[in-house]
């Protein structure tokens, strides 16, 4: 009888250490230094593969292996609740680098000399993510993103229509569109998120980049500094398709780039996506027009990558050793080039003639950021702002916004 | 008898041990941490039934309940009308009856998930098309993008799969009944809808229960098919309790908070189940 249960507890250590031989990393057999990368981009597969490639060549006794789960961010979190923390990750600047960087988990790169490399506004820009909580730099921003609006070239040019600079050109110019019975914005409702990047262009123009400060500390409310914006999400949904709600992302790619709607509010990553599906297509981009006085208008521009690595890692030498390879002026540029983004590091320009129209703006520093990253991500306002499209209710929706806000600060 | 007792205890105490560690132990945990202000990670507090008192007043889990109760008494019902409908057509004479069986199972076995994306497909091009060449205009918008809808087309995709498993349920019930029943109600002269009402449907009865009790308790928990079809939009039209306990807790930080929704709506889940179980028995008992 014994002997069984002893048995039975052995089988049940074999599959215990089994299931913990899972998590394990580290020194290989030969010498060779494994070392994780974790990536929350499906986008970007292909461009890391060709670039770790490189490095391993470059550096023999180092293996990367590269690992990018669907729903990353909730792997992290969970991953996060384990303490067991990737060597390197590559993540977005958004609410989750936040909450890990004040979770104390993140190496803190405030002395590193390859922090000097990396434009000023982008490392301010995370910072305000972490807040004051915790002192440090704990990621450095490699990409960066634009929020913009995706104009169909040939229309334009059909329609004699111009690219506007202000809030007031953008009407007639969607007016003009409308009335020579063409959609003039294309909208992909459907999904949640993409309601946000008008939202957010409008925010972080109107209301200001530090609404979210502002807010913490009582000093204002969405129906106080959102009006505005509210008024303008209602004015652009008017000059969209009959089916708003019911296109989805891929399939609004898919339609744009088959020639239907003159515009597209969509940030840089969807251009690589639109020129899948028609190689040919000339696109172009610029910043959506919010005021009236177009030194007001500024782009929003976020950190889309940033690179750090886990405070515990066993290897962090080797692991600063990819960053820094990653950092370098050359990968830098290969990276933006594949991935159709803009880069944080110094004097590292996407040069893509698809780009021009918002060049200006990252030469002149006419960036700012955007507004619903500093959001409590528990509040869900994607779906907040989907539901305001369907009802158009602006006092009501404001207020829920406010309440909403304050709910998740109090759990 | 001895032997026999140690056999039975290796079989049983690992089994019992792997159930304890995987699904005990993090139930109990769940339940610890939703006294606590717990963000998932990091240092917490003591917050006591501070997380409990905010989900009654939070509108929004109030507004998912609303849709969750809605959408699986709507399912449940349909779900059993169907497949009992199903059951008794497949336990008819019928030829390749054995063939029809096999694929009348078949949505069963698909991933629900992606069950879910091709309806999203039929849904937002399939359909539209159709309606646009009859000039139907009601059936030309995705009714996945319409608030007063979207619960419509989730509804068809759940009921669509698990129609599958309830029918094998109501199979393996209607084998049961004896031939012998049917010719001796037949020379006394009664038809086919007093059959069922008089032999078919009491002498199922207990399938029925087992049926109505499983199918409410999947349906209330529904996650996939949500995920899949709307994302819980549009807006916030068709956010399931568990879709709304997964966004806030893992993505939204709020573990503690969704963990003490989640306690409040394992309760609601096993008080619906056991009521129903004591209502349907003692109906089961009459007749």
């Amino acid at each position: 009888m014994f002997k069984k249960v002893t048995k039975g507890m052995a089988v049940f250590a074999l599959g215990a250490t089994i299931l913990a031989g899972c998590s394990s990393g580290g020194e290989d057999a030969d010498g060779k230094v494994t070392l994780e990368l974790f990536s929350n981009k499906a986008e970007s597969i292909d461009t890391y593969k060709g670039l770790i490639t490189e490095f391993e060549k470059q550096n023999p006794d180092i293996k990367i292996k590269l690992d990018a789960p669907p729903e990353a961010e909730t792997v992290l979190k969970t991953r996060l609740t384990k303490n067991d923390m990737p060597d390197i990750m590559s993540i977005a600047g958004n609410a989750t680098y936040g909450e890990l960087g004040r979770a104390g988990v993140l190496h803190d790169f405030t002395d590193s000399k390859i922090l000097k490399t990396v434009q000023p506004s982008y490392v301010d820009m995370v910072g305000r993510l972490v807040g004051t909580e915790e002192e440090g730099v704990f990621g450095l921003p490699y990409a960066t993103n634009a929020n913009t609006v995706i104009y169909n070239k040939q229309k334009f040019e059909e329609l004699g229509l111009e690219v506007p600079k202000t809030w007031d050109e953008f009407i007639a110019v969607l007016d003009k569109a409308k009335a020579a019975g063409e959609i003039p914005i294309y909208f992909t409702l459907k999904d949640a998120w993409t309601g946000m990047i008008a939202w957010n262009s409008l925010g972080a123009n109107i209301a200001g980049e530090d609404f979210a400060e502002k807010k913490n500390a009582g000093k204002t409310t969405f129906v106080e500094s959102y009006d505005e914006v509210a008024d303008k999400m209602q004015t652009l949904i008017q000059y969209g398709h009959k089916d708003n709600l019911g296109v989805a992302y891929g399939d609004g790619n898919n339609a744009f780039a088959s020639g239907k709607g003159v515009m597209y509010i969509q940030g840089n990553w969807a251009i690589p996506e639109i020129l899948k599906a028609n190689p040919d297509m000339e696109l172009g981009v610029f910043p959506m027009p919010v005021n009236n006085d177009p030194a007001q208008n500024k782009l929003v521009s976020g950190v889309d990558v940033l690179l750090t690595m886990s405070e515990d890692t066993e290897h962090e030498e080797e692991a600063m050793k990819f960053i820094e390879f990653m950092m370098s002026k050359d990968t830098a540029k290969r990276y933006i080039d594949e991935q159709k983004a803009f880069s944080a590091i110094q004097d590292v320009f996407q040069e893509d003639l698809v780009f021009e129209g918002i060049k200006t703006n990252f030469e002149t520093g006419a960036i700012t950021s955007f507004p619903d990253h500093y959001y409590p991500a528990g509040m869900g306002a994607e779906n907040l702002v989907q539901e305001f499209f369907i009802e158009q209710k602006k006092d009501a929706f404001l207020k829920k916004l406010d309440k909403e806000w304050e709910k998740v600060q109090n759990r | 008898m001895k032997k026999k007792n140690s056999v039975f205890l290796t079989i049983a105490i690992p089994a019992l041990l792997l159930f304890f560690i995987f699904h005990t132990y993090p139930t109990l945990q769940g339940i610890f941490y939703s006294f606590t202000d717990w963000k998932g990670y990091g240092n917490w507090d003591f917050v006591g039934l501070k997380n409990y008192l905010n989900v009654f007043k939070d509108d929004r889990a109030l507004d998912a309940y609303g849709f969750t109760f809605k959408f699986a008494i709507i399912s449940t019902i349909l779900v059993n009308i169907f497949s009992l409908l199903v059951a008794m057509g497949l336990n008819s004479k019928i030829k390749f009856q054995k063939t029809l069986r096999a694929i009348y199972f078949l949505p069963y076995i698909l991933s629900i998930l992606i069950v879910g994306f091709i309806f999203s497909f039929i849904f937002t091009h399939f359909l539209p098309g159709i309606g646009e060449s009859l000039g139907i205009e009601a059936l030309s918008k995705n009714i996945l993008g319409d608030p007063k809808l979207a619960w419509i087309g989730i509804v068809v995709v759940a009921v669509w799969q698990s129609v599958a498993f309830n029918t094998i349920l109501y199979l393996a019930g209607l084998v049961t009944i004896s031939e012998d029943l049917y010719e001796a109600a037949s020379i006394d002269g009664a038809g086919i809808w007093t059959k069922f009402w008089k032999i078919t449907f009491p002498l199922i009865a207990p399938f029925f229960t087992i049926n109505m009790v499983l199918a409410m308790k999947g349906f209330l928990m529904v996650f996939d098919q949500i995920v899949a079809l709307t994302g819980g939009g549009p807006g916030k039209s068709t956010e399931s309790i568990s879709l709304l306990i997964y966004r806030g807790g893992f993505e939204g930080g709020e573990f503690a908070y969704q963990s003490a929704n989640a306690v409040i709506y394992f309760v609601v889940i096993v008080i619906i189940s056991v009521v129903q179980l004591k209502f349907l028995e003692k109906r089961e008992a009459e007749n």
